[in-house]
């Protein structure tokens, strides 16, 4: 009752970032008088990318009074005059650095799951902030699929609950995971996504406001969302959450430095075999610098992050650093993301309104009668124009028919999934031959799919199929494709069945860390970023805790 | 089913979609109303009194400049493909989309602006070259087929329907031989309808064509739904009327 009361009021402990951003401008406040370390000066810890992972880390540890240097490939974006309320103009925020897809089914990169630049692929991430189930952490005992996490649900959940405070998440009242409440009040529901849940009414299955990590009323000083849509192009309003606002700022008041536009090469290591600090390059110039540090955490994600330890192969470490089990790169997975789209009488204008508004986990944990382990989630999605050509291509569409469909984008509305697809050994990344500008050997991602995998798929979008059916669609169109990077580099109960340990520690090296969603075992059908988030601020507490 | 154009078309009934009629292929866009104001492409669409521009005033600058450097792309010279490339790169452009007449959204000098820059999508299948490598071979190979298989001189010079049962065989990864053996065709085709699609799509004039409402920041979207999802300077999707009657009282 009173934590009803005080929906929206709640602020999260130790964390001012809401309150140092400038309510006139978007930059990231305190670049210019942000600390800067010599590279000869061994700081306490570097962080190798400033996403979802590397930013929670450097703001939790910067408070513990650590001196933190972040390496970001990217750039240091000034979002008023470098993001744009564009669809195509927004092609900058993502990794288009080459990598090479292949495997059975070919995963494809860029705008859909990989981020570059201070911020990460929250910038573009659409908003989605579910937690991981109970059982995500236990799905080999529970389902003989997978893997266990050396952790559980209960570990993480005080760092769920510190950083939907943070971020904050606005939802209605969570029935499904273990049932709990979100800071902030729901959104307003347009009128595409009232379609998806009206259809999910009249079959009997629940539908819920969020959970999204955007502003619903004022915090601190963001403002309110504007509904205009464009949160995959990044939030020019501050209103979306994104690591850029939400921890970057707390950060740099305490004494982080972000080097933005350099690249990482390798992971060094000193004769007794401890990290001793990341070579890197600096945008533009091909020497190579080093960065010494005490501590070393590596947060490049689920591609990145694989690549830069095979890239730091020594004689200690021939196949690539903590790589003498073979487990580095492996069991990469991805979400079933398939979408389908009902076409309505009446006008929907589904570009108006935050993409992600409403969703289900109905069909989230295993139904055995369902045929296949484990399960998916449903929300609601809404293309923008080049999004919505893709969609209607996948449905094979092009020319005169192509236009038809494009004209009628008024009338439509859009259902999506997240299928739990399960992590498998040979997914898995790679170095392939083909060099970078700066020399160093691009990322492969092989990725093939289990009959478990196309089962899943296959019946969650018989299911949205149905619901716009029972909403009363008058025609609809299927694209099948995937979304989020998850494991690569996972925790685990011993060197032989993962890289880190239970405290995202990696066997190898003693004061060598990993913090991003590379760590994960599993994924379940929830978007990543919360849990990636939670699990960077678990590691930043221990880490405090245990000092440098 | 019958889609007779002179009858009265109502929105609310998806007579028009492919997917509902026989052969999959929608009535001839003559059904559709003249523009009336601003631009779509070969001036036709469903929102006759709507153009973007004119929320203009209330663009952000950074977005403003982004689309007015989209505006200028009319006429620019084509780098990346050589001359002997470019007639088939604007006839396989204008098939995709359908664009067979004036006004055209740039796409050809868009896809190559692109290419020139190096602005990829950031992957490359294993069993397919660089995506710059792959535009050359499919505008080889559809010149090849055009000759080998249809009589034409090249794809350019053959007509429409002949260009378009050869993108269709393209869509369908149906095409073998030649350039063809040296890519995956179906991920050729979408690899290059990404591209085209992308063009297409970002230019105002097809915002216009679909009643999109463009660039929103800082000024957003009030009108969600349920009671209206139109905002003052929206405009509604054609109707039935006559627009020589409407005109006058939309102030035109």
């Amino acid at each position: 009752m009173i934590r009803h009361l005080l929906k929206g009021s709640i602020g999260p402990e130790d964390n001012d970032s809401r309150f140092l951003l400038d309510v006139h401008r978007r930059d990231l406040p305190g670049e210019d008088t942000m600390v800067r370390y010599e590279d000869s000066e061994e700081v306490d810890l570097v962080v190798v990318g400033a996403g979802a992972g590397g930013s929670v880390l450097a703001q939790r540890l910067a408070r513990a009074g650590w001196t933190v240097v972040m390496l970001e490939a990217g750039p240091f974006w000034h979002p008023d005059e470098d993001w744009v309320s564009d669809e195509a103009g927004s092609h900058k925020l993502y990794w288009t650095q080459k990598r090479i897809i292949g495997g059975s089914d070919p995963i494809e990169m860029g705008k859909n799951n990989s981020g570059r630049g201070v911020g990460g692929s929250m910038v573009h991430y659409a908003g989605y902030c579910p937690r991981f189930h109970p059982s995500d952490f236990e799905i080999r005992t529970r389902d003989g699929v997978g893997a266990d996490w050396p952790i559980g649900y209960d570990e993480l959940l005080p760092h769920y609950e510190r950083v939907e405070r943070e971020l904050p998440v606005a939802g209605q009242d969570w029935p499904w995971d273990r049932p709990h409440r979100y800071p902030f009040s729901p959104h307003p529901v347009s009128a595409a996504a009232s379609v998806v849940w009206r259809g999910a009414h009249r079959l009997g299955i629940r539908m819920r406001v969020g959970p999204v990590g955007i502003v619903n009323g004022t915090f601190g000083n963001r403002p309110h969302c504007l509904y205009r849509g464009y949160c995959l192009q990044g939030c020019k309003v501050n209103a979306k959450a994104s690591p850029y606002v939400t921890h970057l700022p707390d950060a740099l008041a305490h004494r982080v430095e972000i080097r933005a536009g350099c690249m990482a090469a390798r992971v060094e290591l000193d004769e007794a075999g401890r990290a001793r600090g990341v070579t890197y390059f600096r945008e533009g110039s091909p020497v190579e610098r080093m960065q010494r540090a005490k501590v070393v955490a590596v947060a490049g994600y689920s591609i990145e992050t694989p690549r830069l330890l095979l890239n730091s192969a020594s004689a200690r470490f021939p196949r690539g650093l903590c790589n003498n089990e073979d487990q580095v790169g492996r069991y990469v997975m991805v979400q079933g993301a398939s979408q389908t789209a009902g076409r309505f009488p009446e006008e929907l204008r589904m570009y108006k309104a935050p993409p992600p508004e409403v969703s289900s986990e109905d069909f989230y944990e295993t139904d055995p009668s369902r045929g296949f382990a484990r399960g998916f989630s449903i929300q609601t999605v809404s293309p923008l124009p080049i999004g919505w050509a893709e969609h209607v291509l996948a449905d094979g569409h092009w020319g005169r028919a192509l236009r038809e469909y494009m004209r009628d984008y008024n009338h439509w509305t859009v259902a999506g999934v997240l299928n739990e697809l399960l992590p498998l050994p040979e997914n898995r990344v790679t170095l392939a031959e083909e060099t970078d500008p700066y020399g160093l050997p691009v990322a492969r991602f092989d990725y093939s799919l289990c009959d478990n995998d196309r089962a899943n798929i296959d019946f969650s979008t018989k299911v949205i199929t149905e619901i716009l059916q029972a909403a009363g669609a008058q025609d609809v169109l299927t694209i099948h494709r995937y979304a989020h990077l998850i494991g690569g580099a996972r925790m685990g109960t011993s060197p032989d069945n993962s890289v880190v340990d239970a405290n995202q520690r990696t066997w190898a090296v003693p004061n060598l860390y990993i913090s991003d969603g590379s760590v994960c075992p599993t994924q379940g059908s929830a978007n990543p970023a919360l849990t990636i988030m939670a699990l960077a601020s678990r590691l930043g507490a221990h880490l405090a805790r245990t000092g440098v | 089913m019958a889609f007779d154009e002179r009858q009265v078309v109502d929105l609310t009934q998806p007579h028009h979609l492919p997917n509902l009629r026989p052969d999959r292929q929608p009535p001839h866009p003559s059904w559709l109303p003249r523009q009336r104001r601003g631009t779509t492409p070969q001036m036709i669409g469903r929102y006759p009194d709507y153009d973007v521009f004119d929320a203009r005033p209330t663009w952000d600058p950074a977005t403003a400049r982004v689309v007015d450097e989209r505006m200028g792309m009319a006429g620019r010279r084509l780098t990346f493909f050589r001359e002997e490339e470019q007639l088939t790169l604007r006839a396989f452009c204008d098939v995709c989309v359908a664009q067979d007449a004036e006004p055209r959204v740039p796409v050809a000098e868009m896809v190559d602006e692109k290419l020139a820059a190096g602005r990829l999508d950031g992957y490359q299948y294993a069993d397919m070259p660089d995506d710059r490598d792959t535009w050359h071979l499919v505008l080889a190979g559809l010149d090849e087929v055009a000759a080998g298989r249809y009589g034409a001189e090249s794809f350019a010079a053959a007509d429409t329907a002949t260009q378009e049962a050869i993108v269709g065989l393209l869509a369908k990864g149906e095409l073998s031989g030649g350039s063809w053996d040296r890519l995956n065709v179906s991920r050729a085709w979408s690899v290059c309808m990404r591209m085209i699609l992308a063009a297409f799509y970002s230019h105002p004039w097809a915002w216009n064509e679909i009643g999109f409402g463009g660039p929103a920041y800082p000024r957003g979207f009030m009108r969600l739904g349920p009671l209206s999802t139109r905002e003052p300077f929206e405009r509604p999707g054609a109707t039935s009327e006559d627009p020589v009657r409407v005109a006058p009282e939309l102030g035109e």
